[in-house]
């Protein structure tokens, strides 16, 4: 054995000392280094053997090996026997749970609202905001649903006990998202892609309706829009929303301030439209979508001979709850803020 | 409204070998939701049918069959029209009937016809077979028939007792508020003013018209002459009236949505001859007719390039010709006649291209993304920094709650905006503050647990003067077993997350229960939040800490003032941070840092004195020694 010999030795025993895992792996290596037929007591045996002129330098050098080996086993040894001697009870404090920090929640709607979002949000639909209360001119005449229009009472409306305002007329809670179109239009920057979700309210309540609710407004104004932009903006939303098997069709329908208007249905989550017992005819409706009237377009002072649009106004409850899992028998839990229902989302 | 089609009464106008179930998916999607077929004990198959409110034309078994005929064939389903013949009996010169009208709008048009020698008897079996199946009792052959009709053809109509008439006479006028009459069900009734009524030569009311008839003058097993009446009313009235009072039967739900002008003589003449088959009776009077409004047919526009605009795909000339004269639509150059019974529903371009695209199917047509032009986006700051602060409050354990937009009087403020018609006595203020019903939520789960914490952000409702109310966005908060300044360090702490530089004040309101609670103008501090973050160059230089303690004199002074005397002393002074207040002792933590050079001890001692002197000065606050 040389001086080279006795560095590579050291570099192996340290290569050897990384890659402890175990008690057992530590005992293996000091055998290996520091036992009695170790490594180190082999290198003894070759520096007796050496003449003296060699013998000064080798020796110092194994002394100093030596040390450094020792040294470090001591060390291995401090951290492996150590955590031996752990207590039973430290052992089991070790397996309680661990002290969570406080968890707070979002609300349902929130989260419904946001998962919304995101999905229109690459189409290019920009978020907006509409007066929540409102002229009832926003909410119905410019929606083409003059005041003596029976489809007025199809929306249980609340009305403001305040003065009336001579064009406009009272104040009401709004009804729908809808009241945001002419809003928009009137904006006079087109071409429209917005995303309006706002509270709405109506004269119901039972354990479909609340008084207080969420609504999501999309409205697309541009030239050449088509019933086909809808069906296609539509079908990636209840793909995106729903899930990749999911679609939705159009079937004819009225509302006043589209033409064609349309009811959405998707088909069944269950079945995927091949008709199912809990879905009857495959279908579940989603609701009311339609192109925008043309009066409608001219009460936002956009010429409807060069543009068209489409829009579409759901609830944000009613949709979410049509999710499969939610198993939200009542729609009154959501603003009953109950903390043990909010807890669980 | 829904109504109720058998199929073996649809094949009176139309033969097909479509199944019940073809034909329902069919309606379904070109036309009307079929929402069920149900089946009657003999094995019948009926259609359940939602109409929109703008196709009182499809409130009949004609209606229905329409667009049936007009559809199938288009399926691949033979379908075969059987055209109901016009029927025109003896008009006879024996009776007469002296008829007012003292307002031409109420009744548009207004037909009679007097039959004599009828017997009152029970219907044939087909009849009441049919009424029965659409849910209608039936009770002899002169009311049967004219309920038959209405189901057949959609055109309400009535029978009266003609010797009932007193005086053979008939004033059709507006009711005054108060006045009586008993209908035909014995219900006696009080009449808002404006309904349309009938008064006869005695001044008796004789018909809530287009409602329901009145018992004075009713048909009955006595009854030799009868009074075959058939109008088109003004639907705003009916609709009116019949809401007021309460009282919708099938006769003003059709009334209301609009009568085919065209189809009412023909309906006339068919009950005509139906009584003379089923009930004996014979003409007895001319014809009455009185038309109050010019009946001008209506054309529209055939726009063929915008057809295939709003479909998206093209659909040949020929194939919109072919749907729209399917449909009734009689062509006239660039233009089509609108049939009578879509007269008050087809008006604009994009009327007919409705028409047009829901027979093509709506299914078949692509599904396609928008492309064009960017659209203009809108500024989204303030749903960033709503979902930052949303999501900061969940983290640091808030739930959110969501209340109603309205609250009780109890909770509402003196100038909160109120409803005039609220639902319930809760929700009849609308909110001008979150706080009121968020410590209502707390108070309401008191035994949740120790601690509560909730917070809304939402929009309060100001009222304004003559103007829509203003509507700024507000983050509430309320706990329940939180130490003032941990809750305060929250709200602090939403601040910082919102990279708020200049510290927005608020205030924190103590309530019951050691209940605390806050109200911020979200708007406001949005408006302040720093989206980018401006660095500021790290320093090699190292910085002094250290913590001083100072003793709080018994004198009205807040921790702001003392934190400004200090850090106006002298800009070295990097940080001042409060650490903790034990009695009145009050301990800060200072760091001093020059960034210029390494800050010595002896110039941090300077900038201490100076702190000393001037806090003893200015505030008798003394270093505690």
């Amino acid at each position: 054995m040389d001086l080279k010999e006795l560095k590579n030795l050291i570099v192996e025993f340290k290569d050897d000392a990384k890659k402890l895992s175990s008690t057992a792996d530590f005992e293996e290596l000091r055998i290996k280094y520091a036992g009695k037929k170790g490594k180190l007591a082999e290198a003894f045996e070759e520096f007796k053997k050496l003449g003296a002129s060699e013998k000064k330098e080798f020796g110092q050098k194994l002394n100093e090996l030596k040390r450094e080996v020792e040294e470090e086993i001591a060390k291995l040894q401090e951290n492996f026997l150590n955590k031996k001697s752990e207590s039973p009870i430290d052992t089991f404090l070790k397996t309680l749970p661990g002290r969570q920090p406080e968890a707070g929640h979002l609300h349902i709607i929130t989260q419904a609202i946001r998962e919304i979002v995101e999905i229109f949000k690459p189409l290019g639909f920009v978020r907006v905001r509409h007066p929540e209360i409102d002229w009832e001119w926003f909410a119905f005449e410019v929606l083409n649903i003059p005041a003596t229009h029976p489809a007025r009472d199809e929306w249980e409306t609340f009305f403001v006990d305040a003065p009336e305002d001579k064009k406009y007329g009272r104040l009401v809670i709004t009804p729908h998202t809808s009241n945001g179109q002419v809003h928009e239009m009137l904006k006079n920057d087109l071409p429209i892609r917005m995303l309006g979700i706002s509270r709405c309210g109506r004269r119901q309540e039972d354990v479909r309706h609340l008084q207080t609710f969420f609504q999501f407004e999309g409205l697309a104004v541009d030239k050449g829009i088509s019933i086909s932009h809808l069906k296609g903006t539509l079908d990636y939303f209840a793909k995106n929303f729903f899930g990749p098997g999911r679609e939705i069709r159009l079937r004819p329908y009225v509302f006043r301030f589209t033409e064609p208007s349309f009811e959405v249905d998707i088909n069944c989550g269950l079945c995927l439209g091949k008709g199912c017992k809990f879905c009857k005819g495959g279908w579940v409706e989603l609701g009311g979508a339609g192109m925008v009237h043309p009066n409608v377009l001219k009460a936002g002072g956009i010429d409807p001979k060069i543009y068209t649009g489409f829009a579409f106004g759901w609830g944000v409850e009613r949709t979410y709850m049509m999710k499969s899992g939610t198993k939200i028998d009542d729609i009154r839990h959501l603003f009953n803020n109950d903390l043990r229902f909010l807890e669980q989302f | 409204m829904n109504i109720l089609v058998p199929q073996n009464w649809l094949k009176d106008y139309v033969e097909t070998e479509a199944k019940p179930a073809e034909i329902a998916n069919a309606l379904s999607l070109h036309a009307f939701s079929v929402e069920k077929i149900n089946e009657t004990a003999s094995g019948e198959s009926v259609f359940e049918i939602e109409i929109t409110p703008n196709r009182g034309d499809a409130l009949s078994v004609l209606g229905i069959a329409r667009e049936v005929a007009a559809l199938l064939p288009r399926l691949g389903f033979s379908a075969k029209w059987q055209e109901p013949k016009i029927k025109t009996g003896q008009e006879a010169d024996k009776f007469k009937l002296d008829v007012q009208i003292k307002d031409k709008s109420l009744v548009p048009r207004f037909c009679a016809l007097v039959l004599e020698d009828v017997q009152i008897k029970d219907s044939p079996d087909f009849i009441k077979q049919r009424l029965e199946v659409v849910g209608q009792r039936p009770l002899n052959n002169v009311i049967d028939i004219t309920n038959y009709l209405m189901f057949d053809k959609g055109q309400p109509m009535h029978a009266f007792d003609y010797d009932k008439i007193k005086g053979a006479k008939m004033i059709v006028r507006e009711s005054k508020k108060g006045e009586k009459l008993i209908t035909l069900d014995g219900a006696e009734r009080e009449l808002p003013a404006g309904v349309i009524v009938i008064e006869d030569g005695e001044g008796r009311l004789i018909d809530l018209c287009g409602i329901m008839g009145a018992k004075n003058s009713e048909v009955d097993e006595n009854t030799k002459r009868v009074l075959l009446f058939v109008q088109v009313y003004d639907p705003v009235r009916i609709r009116k009236s019949s809401m007021a009072l309460g009282h919708r039967t099938e006769a003003a739900l059709r009334f209301e949505k609009g009568i085919d002008f065209d189809g009412v003589i023909p309906a006339l003449w068919e009950a005509a001859e139906m009584m003379k088959q089923y009930a004996n009776a014979k003409e007895a009077s001319k014809l009455i007719d009185i038309l109050n409004v010019e009946y001008i047919p209506k054309t529209v526009l055939v726009d063929y390039a915008k057809i295939n605009l709003v479909a998206g795909v093209e659909i040949s000339k020929q194939e919109v010709d072919e749907i729209l004269t399917g449909l009734g639509f009689v062509f006239d150059g660039q233009n089509v006649k609108v049939p009578s019974w879509r007269y008050d529903d087809i008006e604009l371009p994009e009327d007919l291209a409705e028409e047009v695209i829901r027979f093509y199917g709506y299914y078949k047509l692509p599904n396609k993304l928008l492309i064009g032009d960017l659209p203009k986006s809108a500024d989204q700051d303030l749903f960033f920094w709503e979902d930052v602060a949303k999501n900061f409050l969940k983290h640091r354990g808030f739930f959110e709650c969501y209340t109603n937009s309205a609250t009780n009087k109890e909770r509402a403020s003196e100038d909160a905006l109120c409803l005039s018609n609220p639902l319930t006595e809760e929700f009849k203020y609308l909110k001008t503050s979150l706080l009121p019903q968020l410590l209502g939520v707390v108070e309401k789960n008191l035994g949740y647990g120790d601690k509560i914490k909730v917070f809304e952000l939402a929009n309060v409702y100001l009222k304004k003067d003559r103007a829509l109310p203003a509507q700024p966005l507000r983050l509430g908060l309320a706990v329940k077993g939180m130490e003032y300044l941990d809750f305060k360090g929250e709200i602090e702490a939403l601040q910082k997350e919102m990279g708020i530089k200049n510290r927005q004040d608020f205030e924190i309101l103590e309530f019951e229960n050691s209940v605390l609670a806050a109200e911020i103008n979200f708007e406001d501090w949005a408006g302040q939040s720093q989206k980018v973050k401006t660095y500021l160059p790290l320093c090699s230089f190292n910085s002094i800490k250290e913590d001083l303690t100072f003793v709080v004199p018994d004198s009205k002074i807040t921790y702001s003032d003392i934190e400004k005397i200090i850090l106006a002393i002298d800009e070295r002074i990097l940080k001042l941070e409060f650490k903790d207040i034990y009695k009145n002792f009050l301990t800060l933590a200072i760091e001093y840092l020059d960034r210029e050079k390494q800050i010595s001890s002896a110039e941090t001692q300077e900038i201490r004195k100076k702190i000393f002197d001037r806090l003893e000065k200015e505030l008798k606050v003394k270093l505690k020694l």
